[in-house]
């Protein structure tokens, strides 16, 4: 009850502080905030718009929930997007099925690749994540430069995937938001109601006591990093497949980042963490009308990320690991 | 320096107990007790780094303090660490050198430097020879000497009876929070023996048990386990103990052995998960019913484990590991902290094991436990388990072995 009413006033607090920065423009902050609530979900359009970022926001989110509940750090949830969606491209002639399970791979493979270092080499996987972020941006900005460019050779942009790869949608809202909801449950019942996921959430409070009490941590570590990686792999196929159908170089648009903020502000509860990107996909989405009507940055939707995540933050609710 | 009446206690665990000690300048005493007697409690107390709940502490002049874990800025150079602790410019020999690059000796010589540079009244040590060869060790003390002749009175703790015996012109003894012997010319029997208050008598053996039900026996090094029995692991804090708890940890087959760790707190329970989860880690009968047998103290069986009491904390970690009837218990300092309702708990509950044909291994330094509880005693000292005693033996000879006189 407690975390949830941190979540809210911390979601509160921050569309509060958005509408009275708007003053700053001078708007009164009331109009903002009926801006924001219509541009939204005011009208079916807005929240089909809203429903479409969602889904990225959800699955990094969860992938994110998933790596700290294990106290992993993983920050490179934008990497992983990136190559999941590489992949998926590179296999997409092979159909659907065969495009989204190339992503899960990818992206599991990536992250795994911190996992390595950190048992190999002893390197935090703060550092190793975040890096390998930079080298799935300059792959990807590489492959849409290079060998994935569109043979019109116009702009820095790859073809459009095959049909048969393409996620079905009914009114504009792809599958992805099915898949994306069913994972969250999924990682609920995984996290929750399995000896699993209990090993796991031991390891992240406290690894040396787990450690007593017969859990093997590293397996624990390395393979809450591979699921995390996975769905954040996931997630970049499923943007590809369902949003954007082609590759482009500002793709992943920081949804791994965004990732983060969504799952704290879910305080890592993947059920939480449906509402929560519910909440960040309305926010940007409200944002981009506040660009168009009052003629305020759309910038300010990462503005109130920071906000949420340090309310949370400052509320103390966040301590998944000492 | 004087202490009159000085207790201190953290939560329920009385510390320090009502202790008067003076010391008159250029005395070199030399502090003996086992680990958690309460002999760091009482230097930092003096020290002025804690607050007593009760007594006086008058002190005639500035106190150094020389602690057990070095307080050095391992990426600063020894001038640096110098200038921040004193504030000024020291003596030292190749001043530009990083901590990080000294070996023990030479970072000890640095605190030692820190705490006699503003020229203290009184000099205490926390363990100082714990890292030294015998070499530094001999080095330290002739400083020690020259000090106390200069008119500073050194305090100095230790384990070690000889080194004590060997430096101080007078000794105490701390057992329980309180001062048990203090006296100029004791010998290294008195002081092995009021250290770890070993007393004349064991008790009546306990009552021969039934035929075990399991037969898997313990073996690693010359330590023996069999069903049914149990084999108590005495000797002084630091000699080995929690290595041997870890080493078994490691290699004995997880699923067929229990471990209590020693650091409940830290190694134990996982104190943000519910009394039902941590219990989960590791039984597999239902929370409701463990937390019934085991008589556990909660409110529900989702109530965070790290807001129980120590004893309960105790009982969830009992239930987890006991439940599916381990062939081996490994029991690390399983009553340490606990109350005497608690105590007599953990003692049916490992009883009751042996009774059912587990083998334990019962690591303590509370020798009353050890003698109520073991069919068997060794005695680790710098790492090697002694022979195998009886417990009439280990009456005898565990207070000289545990001091590593023989």
């Amino acid at each position: 009850m407690r975390r949830l009413f941190i979540g809210a006033a911390a979601a509160v607090g921050a569309v509060a502080i958005l509408a009275l920065s708007g003053m700053a423009f001078g708007h009164p902050p009331g109009e903002l905030l009926r801006i924001l609530l219509v541009g939204s979900i005011g009208s079916p359009f807005a929240l089909q718009a809203t429903l479409i970022k969602t889904v990225p926001l959800l699955l990094t989110g969860l992938s994110v929930v998933i790596a700290f509940r294990a106290g992993v750090w993983n920050i490179g949830a934008e990497g992983q997007f990136i190559v999941g969606a590489l992949a998926s491209f590179l296999v997409a002639r092979f159909g659907l099925m065969a495009a989204l399970l190339a992503s899960i791979v990818a992206g599991a493979i990536w992250a795994s690749i911190a996992s390595l270092l950190r048992f190999w080499r002893g390197a935090p996987e703060v550092l190793t994540t975040i890096l390998l972020n930079f080298i799935g941006f300059h792959l990807l900005g590489y492959a849409v430069n290079g060998p994935l460019q569109e043979a019109r050779g116009q702009y820095p942009q790859s073809e459009v995937v095959p049909p048969k790869a393409v996620l079905p949608a009914i009114d504009g809202i792809h599958a992805g938001l099915l898949v994306a909801v069913i994972l969250a449950i999924a990682a609920w019942v995984m996290l929750y109601r399995t000896e699993e996921g209990l090993r796991l959430r031991a390891t992240g409070f406290n690894p040396r006591a787990a450690r007593w009490a017969g859990v093997n941590v590293n397996a624990q570590i390395a393979r809450a990093m591979a699921i995390s990686g996975a769905i954040a792999g996931l997630a970049g196929g499923i943007e590809l497949l369902g949003v954007t159908h082609r590759l482009f170089e500002r793709f992943a648009a920081g949804y791994g980042y965004s990732g983060i903020a969504v799952a704290l502000l879910a305080q890592l509860h993947p059920l939480a963490a449906v509402l929560s990107a519910f909440f960040f996909g309305a926010l940007t989405t409200g944002a981009g009308e506040l660009q168009r009507s009052a003629n305020i940055s759309a910038t300010i939707a990462t503005f109130g990320q920071a906000v949420v995540i340090l309310t949370v933050i400052a509320f103390g609710a966040f301590h998944a690991r000492d | 320096m004087k202490l009159e009446h000085v207790s201190k206690s953290f939560g329920a665990t009385i510390a320090v107990d009502d202790v008067s000690l003076t010391v008159e300048a250029g005395e070199i005493v030399g502090l003996v007790g086992e680990n958690g007697a309460g002999k760091t409690t009482l230097m930092r107390i003096i020290a002025g780094e804690l607050e007593p709940n009760r007594g006086m502490v008058t002190l005639d002049g500035s106190v150094g303090f020389v602690h057990q874990h070095f307080l050095l800025v391992s990426e600063f150079t020894i001038a640096e660490n110098l200038r921040l602790a004193l504030g000024r410019e020291v003596q030292f020999d190749r001043p530009q050198r990083l901590i990080r690059d000294l070996s023990v000796g030479e970072k000890a010589k640095v605190e030692l430097m820190k705490a006699i540079a503003p020229k203290p009244r009184l000099l205490i040590l926390d363990e100082p020879t714990s890292v030294l060869t015998p070499a530094e060790t001999s080095e330290l003390f002739q400083t020690i000497e020259r000090l106390a002749h200069d008119g500073t009175s050194v305090l100095l703790i230790s384990h070690k009876i000889a080194e004590v015996l060997a430096v101080a012109t007078r000794t105490v003894v701390m057992r329980r929070g309180r001062i048990v012997a203090d006296g100029k010319n004791m010998s290294a029997d008195d002081l092995a023996t009021a250290m770890v208050g070993v007393r004349g008598a064991p008790p009546t053996p306990a009552a021969p048990r039934k035929t075990p039900a399991r037969s898997a026996a313990l073996h690693f090094q010359n330590l023996t386990v069999s069903p049914g029995e149990i084999v108590a692991i005495i000797g002084v804090a630091g000699n080995g103990q929690t290595e041997l708890a870890t080493t078994l940890r490691d290699t004995l087959p997880r699923r067929t052995t229990a471990h209590i760790p020693e650091d409940r707190a830290r190694d134990g329970i996982i104190a943000e998960l519910s009394v039902a989860d941590n219990l989960a880690l590791g039984a597999k009968t239902s929370a409701r019913t463990l937390i019934e047998r085991f008589d556990i103290r909660t409110e529900s069986p989702q109530q965070r484990a790290g807001s129980l009491s120590g004893g309960n904390q105790q009982k969830v970690l009992l239930a987890r590991e006991l439940d599916r009837r381990p062939e081996i218990i490994v029991a690390a300092e399983p009553t340490r902290g606990l109350d005497i309702e608690a105590t007599q708990f953990v003692h049916a509950q490992m009883r009751a094991s042996a009774d059912d044909g587990g083998a334990i291994v019962l690591i303590t330094s509370d020798l009353d436990e050890a003698f109520a509880l073991a069919d068997a005693i060794h005695v680790i000292y710098r790492g090697n388990l002694s022979d195998r005693l009886s417990p009439a033996d280990a009456a005898t000879n565990a207070g000289r072995l545990m001091a590593g006189l023989q």
